[in-house]
């Protein structure tokens, strides 16, 4: 292995595998990306000396030191240095500023498509199904930053029919156009896939009710939706969104996937609903599902420390496919774990935050 | 009812049998609290609550207009001793309710009653009213005016509180503060601390029924629209404590006339110089300061988040910050910070590992999240995620800390010093002017005297309204 570019080819295969790639090679694999990590990112090594971890005291892959997302605001956690970048995704920074966002640095976008492309295909189009994409969110232009509008574009490329289409501009929603085109796949019985932000589909689901406009979806389209409802003044429960969405398009909850992915990692989680359903199964329980390069631990918010599953905590990520930047990451989200997978239960930013002292997110808007 | 151990989150002068609400009245059983602590509240409708608040208003009339105030301040303290008195049961009610309630550690809850009882005796209630009116008297009966004429301090003739739940006990002072201007209260309490307020009517109950069928207190979630409508109408005046934009929502909702007195989300700060630096000081200042950052763990509107501290003393900005972390290790075993969520222990690791990777110096409790400081030398003013975070900026000059307070002037309340005292003066003067309205000794922080202006207001005389006897009525 060539220290200065890592493991690339072993982790890229690994990752095309999928689930035919050995659970025994993953613990080999992030051994060595750590090894490569703390070599060749600067601010990762220094953080894990700190704890007194190196590649020579770390022997299990949960050992390795995982980074919590907020210091991707602070410092480039990239191998090489942030000039090898090939792509930086940044966080969305409503909360704390545009000063304050965290800046992801990928370096070799394969590794991004390599996982997140048949991740896609697996969760969201189980059945081989070649749909129109409708897509609540902008164009690669409007955002070339987001991580989630790049990976949209990209697996519109992949998998959309050349008409798909995006129904977000600089002004915002594009309800008239959307309205038209989910019109013209109700009437054409030509099924489609709304892929977008939560927040988009329950703008989305109020103006129809607002208008009265009920549709019947076509049999085979589906929902991708994900993200949180930043930017409403109302929050609604997912439970509530997908209530509306069952009745407003008239489609099954099975077709409704949420992603839950974040601008730090390469990866992303998908519901298990929609592959169930194409197995023939009719799932019971609707979780995120760990792709086989992944592994996710809750831990206890307090301690750090793993918890057994079924206990509520913080989410911890080990992804292979961030092999040029921090392989170990200490999300803010907590959730519970289950046999295959885990139920995401919040986000801990800017919640919590009682009585008269300030919220500091608050703050921190009005400020800067 | 006998064996049942739920208790009581409400207080409504029904039990007294002074209103026509008997049988319309339900209650109903609640869970609160990060100890999920059963409490019975009362189910109010519109109509219910609106029946309580007439009676309230007429029970205020008959029994508080002719009450000397010497003899009010006088029942308050018979009845804040049962809340505060080693022994008295409903003090052990607190104690044994409270953590489990709030989160708070029990020891915490225990120095806090002891220290809210300070405040409520009457003598720390006179000197408080004596601070703003002058005379008392001028609330029993009209009193002569030097300008010629005489005037009278009316209390409104209903007070709403809307509370928060940050700190236990600044319920029980929003309704003294109304009772000693002879106002009824109806107390609305949040869902964070929703029982100290009952507890102290039923006190109070205790030593002065006529008294206590002046106050109501019950919960309800924030922000129902048609019982605060109804609250909000029948009332004189309306103190509401919380975040700015609860504070905000509620003065849109007031109708005209209705004086509003909000309390909105305040920081503190604090201010050591290097003469304080001394070998001598430096350790008292630390401890000091730790006491500051764990009462009530930051939650008050009193409480620090950025500490400045200037370089070229005998004691640098750093090592003041060790000792600092020192004496929060150290604190953290006498009064033990209280339980968080998930989502406060996680925003306290996520900001640790962000200030460790900016370059800050992070020193840690090393368990979990019970003690953190973070010490930098970028003069800004640094929100804490509260539970006891403190950031400490090192800056080479004092002046360079008020130009770091300036932009957050409008949201500070307590910055607490320490400097030479002939500077002290001036520095206060600089503080003030960025819209500070409290600078006290480091260590002094947490606790308010009793006579303080609290958010640079009146107490008393905000709530009242005068009426002037002019010579010619005569």
């Amino acid at each position: 292995m060539d220290v200065r570019d890592g493991p690339r080819a072993e982790v890229l295969k690994y990752i095309r595998d999928g689930p035919r790639a050995g659970p025994e090679d993953f613990e080999h694999l992030a051994l060595q990306v750590f090894g490569y990590q703390f070599s060749e990112n600067e601010p990762y090594r220094r953080f894990c000396e700190r704890r007194g971890s190196t590649p020579d005291s770390v022997a299990h892959w949960s050992e390795i030191p995982a980074v919590p997302t907020a210091a991707f605001k602070e410092a480039a956690l990239v191998c090489g240095g942030p000039e090898q970048a090939e792509i930086v995704f940044r966080t969305s920074g409503t909360t704390q500023g545009p000063g304050r966002r965290g800046a992801h640095y990928v370096r070799d976008l394969r590794l991004y498509e390599a996982a997140a492309l048949p991740n896609f295909q697996a969760h969201v189009l189980p059945d081989g199904a070649h749909l129109r994409m409708l897509i609540l969110g902008p164009p690669l232009e409007l955002a070339p930053d987001s991580s989630l509008t790049w990976m949209l574009a990209r697996v519109r490329r992949e998998f959309g029919t050349p008409d798909s289409a995006h129904f977000v501009d600089d002004r915002g929603l594009c309800l008239e156009e959307l309205i038209a085109a989910l019109t013209e796949s109700e009437a054409g019985a030509r099924p489609v896939a709304l892929l977008g932000t939560a927040a988009a589909f329950a703008h989305t689901v109020e103006a129809l009710d607002e208008r009265g406009r009920r549709f019947r979806m076509p049999p085979g389209s589906r929902i991708m939706e994900t993200g949180g409802f930043k930017g409403r003044r109302r929050e609604i429960s997912r439970d509530e969104l997908y209530a509306m969405l069952v009745e407003w398009l008239g489609l099954s909850e099975l077709y409704c996937v949420a992603e839950y992915g974040m601008t730090e990692m390469c990866s992303q989680f998908y519901d298990n609903v929609l592959r169930e359903r194409a197995r023939g199964r009719s799932p019971d329980l609707r979780y995120k599902v760990v792709p086989p390069w992944v592994r996710t631990q809750v831990v206890d918010a307090e301690t750090l420390e793993p918890l057994p599953d079924g206990r509520l905590g913080v989410l911890r990520h080990f992804d292979l496919a961030n092999l040029d930047s921090v392989l170990a990451i200490q999300t803010d989200d907590l959730g519970v774990a289950g046999d295959d997978g885990f139920e995401i239960v919040g986000r801990a930013a800017g919640s919590e935050l009682r009585g008269c002292s300030i919220a500091m997110d608050e703050w921190l808007t009005t400020q800067r | 009812m006998a064996d049942d151990t739920t208790l009581d989150g409400y207080w409504l002068p029904i039990s007294l049998g002074r209103t026509p609400l008997g049988p319309e009245l339900e209650t109903e059983e609640r869970v609160f609290g990060p100890g999920h602590v059963r409490l019975r509240v009362a189910d109010l409708t519109p109509h219910t609550l609106r029946e309580a608040l007439v009676a309230l208003r007429n029970n205020a009339h008959a029994v508080l207009a002719d009450r000397p105030v010497a003899d009010i301040v006088g029942t308050i303290e018979a009845a804040t001793r049962r809340l505060v008195e080693p022994g008295a049961p409903l003090r052990e009610e607190l104690l044994s309710l409270l953590p489990g309630l709030t989160g708070f550690s029990p020891q915490m809850i225990e120095i806090g009653l002891e220290r809210m009882g300070a405040g409520w005796t009457a003598d720390a209630l006179r000197g408080a009213l004596r601070s703003e009116f002058g005379d008392l008297a001028v609330l029993d009966d009209f009193q002569p005016r030097e300008t010629g004429g005489f005037e009278r301090a009316f209390g409104p003739r209903l007070t709403v509180h809307v509370f928060s739940g940050n700190i236990p006990g600044v319920s029980v002072t929003s309704l003294i503060r109304a009772l000693c201007v002879k106002s009824a209260s109806f107390g609305k309490t949040a869902a964070g601390e929703p029982y100290f307020a009952a507890c102290f009517a039923r006190a109070l109950a205790e030593v002065d029924a006529e008294l206590a069928s002046c106050l109501a207190v019950s919960y309800w979630p924030g922000g129902t629209e048609d019982l605060e409508a109804v609250a909000f109408s029948e009332a004189e005046a309306v103190v509401a404590y919380g975040s700015d934009e609860t504070v905000r929502d509620i003065a849109g909702r007031m109708p005209p006339q209705v004086r509003f007195i909000g309390y909105p989300n305040r920081v503190g700060a604090a201010l050591v110089s290097r003469a304080a630096l001394s070998r001598k000081r430096a350790t008292a200042l630390a401890e000091g300061a730790a006491r500051d950052v764990i009462t009530f763990d930051q939650q008050g509107c009193v409480s620090p988040h950025t500490i400045f501290a200037e370089r070229g003393g005998q004691v640098s900005p750093l090592d003041f910050a060790r000792q600092l972390a020192g004496a929060l290790e150290e604190l953290a075993g006498e009064i033990p910070r209280g339980t968080l969520s998930p989502g406060e222990s996680t925003l306290i690791h996520q900001l640790r590992a962000q200030a460790e990777v900016r370059g800050a110096t992070v020193l840690a409790g090393a368990r979990g999240t019970e003690w953190t400081v973070i010490v930098e030398g970028r003069a800004e003013f640094q929100p804490s995620p509260l539970n006891r975070v403190i950031h400490v900026c090192e800056v080479e000059e004092l002046s360079q800390a008020l130009t770091a307070l300036e932009p957050v002037g409008r949201h500070l309340q307590t910055v607490a010093v320490a400097a030479e005292p002939a500077t002290l003066t001036s520095l206060a003067a600089r503080l003030g002017a960025i819209g500070v309205s409290r600078v006290v000794p480091i260590g002094e922080a947490a606790w308010p005297a009793p006579h303080w202006h609290h958010d640079g207001r009146f107490q008393f005389l905000d709530l009242v309204r005068f009426v002037d006897l002019e010579q010619q009525a005569e």
